[in-house]
């Protein structure tokens, strides 16, 4: 079956085609669709974990008594999961176990850029690197049997240019699945210092057997004195730069990029230049060979952001001091204006946000925010910082003992599960005074709506037993919210930590839900005999389906209103009218 | 030689599927194909943009600025964005429609005015018009895929359902 793939998706059929048991993931772009495929395989067991860690530590114990299992993380999550990856290099394991981590170079949708190679270095764990969908298919195969073979787990690194790119690809069936059962090896799962530090020994030795089996994935093509060693996705734009340059070299190509084998430097006789996505990995094993690189060491091929052809042939250029003068594109005859992303219309984080702003006005808060959805709340001037998951309650909780200012802290409900709960009991054990806003849309959202805990373990709940007192609201009832959180504000000023749960499902997955079923949103107009054009609506509220007309007045674009009447109960005067009627649709909106 | 094309729009346009179809439309011709999605954060009612790459094989599946043959675009305010893509002398192709960005309202007589003696060959395709007529905006993307594969001499992609079919016949029929 030769089918228009995904990375992700070859990913996760390769995985099947091996005899997958069990996967987890906690959803992170550019991962998510791995496992999102996998979750359509109801004879696996297939889990969204509350985070990565958790995610990992799954997969570990199911590899660990002898099933074939994989966990996907993005980048920024395998951080998460730090602790148990460098554990799971010295116990090893039974089944096949692969950790695939996807790298976002140039921070598509992502706090940072981090090469996940480092880990393989730092925690002993061999890096298989696909270049393109087809690539990923295959190497998940060879990821299992060799994970099975040196019973280690093994990170297959993808970056955004393999996960999202759509490739021909062909597909065999699913294997079934590989079960296991644990066997009792108290010395070697154990960690405690006696036998870690004799697994530790056996780690190095048998870190030196995986160098030598690295050798066995390169491949090598051309000809020609030039040594070019490349990996990953960088590969297919050697390709292309070597005949835009008319260069005739010999392309080495690491399909496990860590370890390198020790016996490169003599393939390669000493001398190459290194072209890689991301981190000069790869670069710098190899000037611990002796091989002496050009590179990104020196300032050949850039630090930052995404290889393309255009770049990796004018760094081959300079590295070979050939001639290369790149394309000169036309110029756009006006300035492009911007238009960055926005909160979805009727996305309740929009209304959440301004009923925050009207019970803390004149507090001038700081807004400390967090991964998801809400992050575009930096529109509204409502996120002073968003840096990882999880600190907005632990960042903010510094701030707010570090001075005398009013915190909000503003998270969604997969994160305040993913990375929030920890805190929350610094925060209730100490009485940190810090307002705690959950918006709960029981999605993760920004990955495009993976379900969250929270219907089966409502974040009261939790709150609650943590002795925080909690409120709860539906954001799309403005005025009532308003004054709830009024009361909770009152408690933050009396130096104590409130919570404010506002709950109203993601707008996106109920439009969907109600499109399936049938259902006729109703629409809001604007009577422009009534509006005034005092901008509420499209400079506060900020609903996107909301227009400035040139006149001042709002207008509302029909094609993207979907009726949640938030714009009508914030308009003084009255302007917006409802097409439809609205509790039919607010109630199913609430179950979806 | 691959052929390269850019593919812009507003998220909720159907970027994504024109894209795509370009990519099931060269792959039924027996071409390789390369299509480099975005996800996540551009998808909300910002900017978005698709790489497609076909020919008798393809490495990169990314295009460089300056590297198009041609900038496909949903939208003229992401056409004006995706202009540092075009090979010089290479093809825009554009959608009427402009869905204003956030704070700023600019006229569609300007914007299109602007492409069109920009310089760079420009065809501009009334898409937006036509899916009205067939019921729904939502069909544009199927009219400029239409246009589209008469421009690149492609085929219909297999899956499109009726109503899209009728929606690519009647962009087919606005190349001249
Ligand atoms: S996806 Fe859901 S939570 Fe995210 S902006 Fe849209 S409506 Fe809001
Ligand atoms: S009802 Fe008002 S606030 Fe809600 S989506 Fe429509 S225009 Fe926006």
């Amino acid at each position: 079956m030769r089918l228009l793939l995904l990375g992700n998706e070859a990913i996760a059929y390769g995985a099947l085609a091996s005899g997958l048991a069990v996967a987890t993931a906690y959803p992170g772009t550019p991962s998510t669709e791995i496992v999102e495929t996998l979750v359509e395989f109801r004879d696996r067991f297939v889990h969204w974990a509350s985070n990565e860690k958790s995610a990992f530590e799954l997969a570990y114990g199911a590899a660990v008594a002898g099933a074939r299992s994989l966990t996907a993380m993005k980048h920024v999550g395998l951080n998460v999961a730090a602790d148990p990856l460098h554990s799971a290099a010295y116990t090893g394991v039974e089944g096949g176990f692969v950790i695939v981590a996807a790298d976002d170079p140039w921070m598509h949708s992502s706090q940072n850029e981090q090469d996940t190679r480092w880990y393989g270095v730092q925690a002993y764990v061999p890096v298989l690197e696909p270049s393109d969908p087809l690539e990923a298919y295959k190497y998940v195969k060879l990821a299992f049997d060799l994970s099975e073979k040196l019973r280690h787990p093994v990170i297959l690194r993808s970056v955004t240019r393999v996960s999202h790119v759509r490739a021909p690809v062909e597909v065999e069936p699913p294997a079934p699945p590989k079960w296991g059962r644990f066997t009792r090896d108290v010395k070697r799962f154990n960690l405690v210092p006696a036998n870690a530090r004799e697994l530790r020994k056996a780690l190095v030795e048998k870190w030196e057997k995986i160098a030598e089996l690295s050798a066995d994935f390169i491949t090598v093509e051309g000809s020609g004195d030039v040594f070019i060693v490349t990996t990953g996705v960088a590969y297919n734009y050697v390709k292309e730069a070597l005949s835009r340059l008319r260069l005739d070299a010999t392309v080495v190509k690491l399909g496990m990029s860590v370890p390198v084998p020790r016996s490169l430097r003599n393939l390669v006789g000493g001398e190459a230049v290194v072209v890689e996505e991301g981190d000069p990995v790869v670069e710098v094993q190899l000037r611990s060979l002796g091989v002496a690189t050009r590179g990104k060491l020196d300032g050949y091929f850039p630090r930052y952001g995404e290889l393309d052809t255009g770049k990796t042939a004018l760094g081959l250029s300079k590295a070979l001091g050939l001639p290369y003068s790149p394309p000169q594109p036309p110029k756009p005859p006006i300035e492009p204006t911007p238009r960055p992303p926005s909160l979805c219309p009727g996305c309740p984080h929009m209304a959440t946000f301004y009923i925050l702003r009207l019970a803390t006005a004149g507090l001038s808060p700081v807004w400390s925010g967090d991964i998801g959805c809400y992050s575009l709340g930096i529109n509204l001037g409502q996120q002073d910082l968003i840096t990882h998951m999880g600190s907005s309650v632990g960042l903010g909780a510094g701030i707010a003992v570090a001075g005398k200012q009013f915190v909000v802290a503003t998270v969604g409900d997969s994160t305040f599960y993913h990375a929030v709960i920890p805190q929350l009991i610094d925060v209730a054990s100490k009485s940190i005074p810090l307002l705690i806003v959950v918006m709960d849309n029981a999605y993760t959202a920004m990955t495009g709506g993976q379900p969250s805990p929270s219907r089966a373990i409502p974040v009261e709940k939790i709150t609650e037993a943590l002795g925080l007192p909690t409120f709860v609201i539906d954001p799309v009832e403005v005025k009532k919210s308003v004054e709830v959180v009024k009361k909770a504000v009152e408690i933050v000023k009396s130096g104590r930590p409130a919570v404010v749960v506002s709950r109203r499902p993601c707008a996106l997955v109920a439009v969907r839900k109600a499109r399936r079923a049938g259902l006729q949103l109703p629409r809001y107009q604007v009577d422009p005999g009534r509006c005034t054009g005092c901008g509420l609506c499209y400079n506060l509220l900020r609903c996107s389906a909301i227009y400035r007309w040139p006149d001042g007045k709002a207008y509302v674009d029909p094609a993207l209103c979907v009726g949640c009447g938030v714009c009508a109960e914030v308009c003084p005067f009255n302007a917006f009218k409802p097409e439809g009627r609205r509790e039919a649709w607010l109630e199913l909106w609430q179950q979806a | 030689m691959a052929t390269s094309i850019v593919v812009v729009g507003v998220g909720g346009q159907g970027v994504l599927t024109l894209a795509r179809w370009i990519g099931e439309a060269s792959l039924s011709e027996g071409y390789d194909v390369r299509i480099a999605e975005v996800h996540g954060m551009s998808q909300r009612g910002g900017s978005v943009e698709v790489h497609v790459r076909f020919g008798k094989v393809v490495y990169a599946p990314i295009v460089e600025e300056g590297g198009a043959d041609y900038v496909v675009a949903l939208e003229a305010v992401e056409a004006v964005r995706a202009f540092k893509y075009l090979k010089p002398g290479e093809v825009l192709v554009v959608n009427k429609r402009v869905i204003q960005p956030p704070g700023r309202w600019i006229s569609e007589e300007e914007l299109l005015g602007s492409l069109q003696r920009s310089g760079v060959k420009t065809y501009i395709v009334p898409a937006a018009d036509v899916a009205r007529e067939l019921g729904s905006v939502l069909y544009e993307n199927a009219v400029m895929l239409g246009f589209l594969s008469q421009l690149l001499g492609l085929p219909m992609p297999p899956s499109l359902d009726d109503r899209n079919r009728e929606a690519f016949r009647r962009g087919a029929r606005l190349f001249v």
